[in-house]
């Protein structure tokens, strides 16, 4: 299933109504998300900047089908996520969402261009690998494909991850401080190919991150803060919405 | 939704990819499997080994392809001609029980008698030292006949080949010293209580042993005409002979007794290494759930890129199949090659070759038993997989607390184990047995389960001690994720199941080597002539030291009918088999015997002379359901003799004083040919004296030393009880491996605390005593439950299967408390110095 083939055209892709998240812990329920209402249109590129602990990664999560709402509405390319199970979520991310994260989270035992077959095995596809491929070329790892995420380095690691978060062809791509984790060259690289890539591929880029530079790249920004979202649309930063 | 669900296809690929990570963390899983099923393996092999040898070498076992078996009385004329005419040929040899002597010397021995013809054997070759042949050494040279024996004879009566030694009332020359008799195991079908000689049939004529009434077997053995059917001729033999008394046994079931106690034998042994296979269970548990603590990273992420649940849980599943499949193939190899190595021990003790060729048969049951072990211990933990959140890889959410897996886990498990316990009762010969062990091994798993909650809780309601390493020892038992419960199952188990088998080992040879002597007497006598037993009487009492002479008529007979029905038929106990299975020794009474007491009926008078009576013990009643009124016909020196029961005795049998099963009233066979059986109490200085004097005297009574008897036994239960320990160990080294690997997964939580608690300025010193007290209490606890559930187990096996009186063997549980704390200490302490070792720095920049 493709963007273009597969979901419901939406004129917003994520689209959010009230989410609350109350997480229980040993010293009583802790409110993570109190009451959030975000849309997201389709092809966006949004920032999500808050200091840690604001709530960032569980609306992310939220939006990916990770986590489930204590009360409210998710709504991600067209489908409303609180109605499905954890199965059907599964097999939505596999064909709606990629995700970059921080610590890039590639299976140790399969070598990039394995790790980077994986959702389209999942999916079925019999030109998995061939598409696997492709991907690693994109990201200029078309010589790295048989190598072990051990053997990378860790911008390396990050571009396979990238490369798997966009081998589906996902209408949401979804990035937890992809950077977080790199040198500020290396960081840069795994950026711009971010940036390319998503638009070339028509996708809907959510980034956390805590460089404010970086954020400023991106069309419209978000602050989360304390559970709520402060939505900076209105304050275009320079050169905003025109990634790379 | 794309309901194009990923196939099983992917979880292959994935789970093969996933297995190039090594077998990192799985080599306790590994061992647990090939241990168990090695165990099961090499019991069920070396048995079919010794089973199809008994088939394979069926006629040489049985020494022929029919065998025809009758006590005291040769064939008659009729008999031996209709043998001679429909076979190819055939031989005629006796076995008997007596006494042989040194020439003009004062030893003696009890010896097992075997007169044979010049045409034995016809199957396999007697195997004599130094090449001598049969044929030449048995007859008469110089007019002395000739005898070849087993080594022990010569060693008894200090004597060499070529010296003479004097059965009945003639000298005979030792020509040859037997190696290997073809037909040992196949003869009669008795238990051995001496050493064999082997003489010509013809001299036995004038050794004066073949009396009316004495003990004497004739043995006919058979081989038939060319393309003559087994059956078939039997079938002829019964047409022809309706009435005939013999017992009839083709090659195909050349040696039922032995069959019998490798049946026997093997299904206790699979038993105990099934338990082996269950404690492995609980290292292959810890395994799964260890090994999945280190992927729920990986988990989450292809729960995140779209794999199902399900996929997720085949992608491991088929991992820990694959690894069960090498653990189990490691298993299997070692259990095949036992067959090789135990022919080469046995060699001595059994007289035929163990077929050596792959039994794939008891192969593919162990490895049924490793798959279905592996499947019940592992879908539980593996099911753990639905829990992991993709979320955690944003944030640490996974609990260790214990949720129930999804149904169809929990079905999978229950019906694989339901699986098992078919596959253990249902490859039993002895249903019961096994049904007792199934319900046995469910209910000390749920006991261990349940103490070791019970350990948890206490230790969390105790309150907290002063002594910091006591505190710390305590809060390590019961901390989350602890391995407690697991180590108390697994190490328990195998305890238990040692403390079981020590116990019931322990009373059994109390049994017959501490209370019988006190009470038993110290001599049998058989074959004693009805014209001898006043002068055998008036001997006795010249001897100093005999005292308690007892004798009783003595004739053996074969229940050929219960309440008109062939016996077999009336069977109601399976267990009370060996009533009817061949001759039963048989007595007659006036008076009741002492120290039997009546459960139901009357005992006859004294005078009584009408239709015979019989007295029968409590165990004919309970296996054919027959009370006083009902009627018995025995076949007593070939005529059946109809008799109605008067009453129902109880005896105890290990009073070792001469008691039968069936007791006749004195009529009509105080009139009929019988010998006597006698038994004498003697102090020990005594005891030479009388065989000396007895076997000079009366050299055709049979003299046997209950004191040698019970040595063979003793020696015989020693030799089972090597085997049942050896496999039993197994269960123990099992539970060790798993309290290994315990201890191996929480080698990072140690040398975490250690670390902390160094930084805290403890010593190495109270490290090393926090943990010690953690393990010394945890094996003492699991020790402590493991002797008490082993001697119920044990006491309820004595005194419920065995009907024996239980005596307490607290070398038992002292052994299993030392061993167990041992195992638990050195292999903590072991853990803990290598955790100890640890530098803080590196572990503290890290953290």
């Amino acid at each position: 299933m493709t963007a273009s083939a597969g979901y419901p055209q939406q004129d917003n892709i994520v689209e959010l109504g009230g989410v609350h998240v109350t997480l229980a812990s040993s010293a009583g329920p802790v409110q993570i998300l109190r009451g959030i209402d975000l849309q997201i249109e389709t092809g966006e590129t949004v920032s999500v900047v808050g200091p840690s602990g604001a709530g960032k990664s569980t609306m992310m999560m939220i939006m990916a089908g990770l986590e489930r709402p204590s009360s409210g509405s998710v709504r991600v390319a067209g489908y409303e996520l609180t109605r499905m199970d954890e199965d059907a979520l599964a097999l939505f991310r596999r064909d709606h969402v990629g995700i970059v994260f921080q610590a890039f989270h590639l299976i140790p035992t399969m070598t990039a261009l394995e790790n980077v077959a994986i959702p389209l095995e999942f999916a079925g596809r019999k030109d998995a690998f061939d598409r696997a491929r492709d991907e690693l070329v994109a990201v200029g790892l078309g010589h790295r494909l048989t190598h072990y995420p051990s053997q990378l380095s860790g911008g390396e690691q990050q571009r396979v991850a990238l490369a798997r978060a966009l081998a589906p062809q996902p209408a949401l791509l979804l990035a937890d401080e992809p950077t977080g984790n790199l040198d500020g060259e290396t960081g840069g690289q795994i950026i711009e190919l971010m940036f390319e890539l998503s638009t070339l591929r028509k996708a809907t880029l959510v980034l956390i991150t805590h460089d404010m530079k970086l954020a400023g790249r991106c069309r419209r920004n978000i602050q989360v803060s304390d559970g709520l979202v402060i939505d900076r649309a209105s304050e275009q930063y320079p050169g905003a919405g025109s990634p790379g | 939704m794309n309901a194009d669900y990923p196939k099983l296809r992917v979880a292959f690929a994935l789970a093969r990819r996933e297995l190039r990570g090594g077998l990192r963390g799985f080599r306790i899983f590994l061992a647990c499997l090939a241990l168990g099923v090695a165990a099961i393996a090499s019991v069920q092999s070396v048995s079919s080994s010794i089973l199809q040898g008994l088939r394979d070498d069926g006629q040489v076992i049985l020494g022929g392809d029919i065998s025809l078996r009758q006590l005291y009385l040769e064939l008659n004329e009729d008999q031996l001609a209709y043998i001679d005419r429909s076979t190819e040929i055939y031989t005629h040899f006796t076995e008997m029980r007596t006494m042989a002597r040194q020439e003009g010397g004062e030893k003696s021995t009890l010896i097992e008698l075997k007169g044979v013809d010049e045409r034995y054997p016809l199957f396999g070759r007697m195997e004599l030292e130094q090449g001598v042949e049969l044929s030449g050494a048995l007859g008469k040279q110089g007019g002395i006949w000739g005898a070849v024996v087993e080594p022990p004879i010569l060693e008894r009566l200090g004597v060499k080949p070529g010296a003479r030694i004097r059965i009945g009332d003639i000298d005979y020359e030792i020509r040859g010293i037997i190696k290997r008799e073809p037909d040992r195991v196949g003869g009669g079908g008795r238990f051995g209580l001496g050493p064999r000689a082997m003489v010509s049939l013809d001299s036995l004529d004038d050794t004066g042993l073949l009396r009316t009434g004495s003990l004497v077997y004739h043995h006919y053995r058979l081989k038939l005409l060319p393309g003559k059917d087994i059956d078939d001729y039997q079938a002829d033999l019964k047409t022809a002979f309706p009435a005939a008394n013999w017992r009839v046994r083709d090659f195909r079931n050349a040696s039922p007794t032995v069959e019998r106690m490798v049946d026997r034998l093997t299904l206790f042994l699979t038993l105990v290494g099934l338990t082996a296979l269950l404690v492995g269970g609980v290292g292959v548990s810890n395994a799964v759930k260890a090994y999945l603590d280190t992927k729920l990273g990986t988990i989450a992420m292809l729960k995140c890129v779209g794999a199902p649940n399900r996929t997720v849980f085949q992608i491991y599943m088929l991992q820990i199949l694959v690894l069960a499949g090498a653990g189990i193939g490691v298993g299997l190899v070692l259990g095949a090659m036992v067959p090789p190595l135990a022919a080469l021990l046995l060699k001595e003790m059994l007289p035929f070759n163990l077929s050596l060729t792959a039994h794939p048969g008891p192969l593919l049951l162990s490895a049924l038993f490793g798959l279905l072990v592996t499947i019940v211990f592992s879908v539980w933990p593996l099911a753990r997989v639905h829990q992991v959140p993709a979320a955690a890889l944003f944030r640490d959410t996974v609990s260790h607390s214990a949720v129930w897996p999804r149904p169809v886990y929990v079905v999978m498990t229950v019906i694989s184990a339901i699986l098992l316990a078919v596959l253990a009762i249902g490859t039993a010969d002895n249903l019961r047995f096994a049904v007792w062990f199934v319900a046995g091994a469910a209910i000390t798993m749920l006991i261990f389960r349940l103490a070791a909650w019970a350990i948890l809780r206490a230790t969390a309601l105790l309150r907290r001690p002063r002594h910091p390493g006591l505190r710390l020892a305590l809060a390590n038992l019961q901390r989350p994720g602890a391995s407690t419960a697991n180590v108390v199952l697994s190490l328990g188990l195998g305890l238990t199941v040692l403390v079981a088998i020590i116990s019931i080992e322990g009373n059994m040879s109390r049994q017959v080597r501490e209370s019988i002597p006190e009470q038993a007497p110290a001599f049998f006598f058989i074959d004693i002539q009805s014209e001898q037993i006043s002068s055998f009487e008036h001997a006795m009492e010249g001897i100093d030291g005999v005292e308690g002479f007892e004798k009783v008529p003595y004739f053996r007979g074969r229940i050929v009918s219960i309440k008109g029905l062939p016996p077999e038929e009336a069977l109601l106990d399976p267990q009370y088999e060996w009533m009817i299975r061949g001759d039963r020794g048989l007595s007659y009474a006036a008076q009741k015997p002492e120290n039997t007491t009546l459960v139901e009926g009357e005992w006859w008078a004294d005078d009584y002379a009408g239709p015979p009576l019989i007295s029968i013990h409590r165990d004919v009643n309970k296996g054919f359901g027959v009370g006083v009124g009902d009627s018995i016909t025995l076949n007593v020196l070939g005529r059946d003799i109809k008799a109605r029961i008067a009453n129902i005795r109880e005896l105890d049998w290990t009073s070792m004083q001469i008691n039968f099963a069936i007791m006749f009233s004195p009529e009509p066979l105080r009139n009929a040919p019988h010998t006597y059986i006698a038994t004498i109490g003697s102090t020990a200085p005594g005891e030479e004296k009388v065989q000396r004097e007895l076997t000079r005297r009366f050299p055709n009574i049979t003299v046997i030393r209950i004191k040698d008897a019970l040595d063979r036994v003793n020696d015989i239960l020693g030799k089972i009880g090597t085997a049942v320990r050896s496999i039993a160990s197994v269960t123990l080294i099992a539970g060790t491996l798993v309290l290994a690997g315990a201890i191996a997964a929480g080698h990072r939580r140690r040398v975490y605390d250690s670390v902390v608690l160094k930084v805290l300025g403890a010593t190495r010193r109270d490290i090393l005593q926090a943990f010690l007290l953690e393990y010394g209490l945890l094996g003492l606890l699991t020790a402590a439950i493991a002797a008490l559930i082993g001697s119920l187990t044990a006491w309820a096996v004595v005194t419920r299967v065995m009907e024996a009186s239980w005596t307490f063997v607290p070398s038992a549980v002292i052994a299993t408390v030392v061993l167990c704390t041992a195992i638990t200490l050195g292999l903590g302490f072991l853990g803990t110095w290598r955790a100890l070792g640890q530098k803080a720095a590196p572990l503290l920049r890290n953290e």
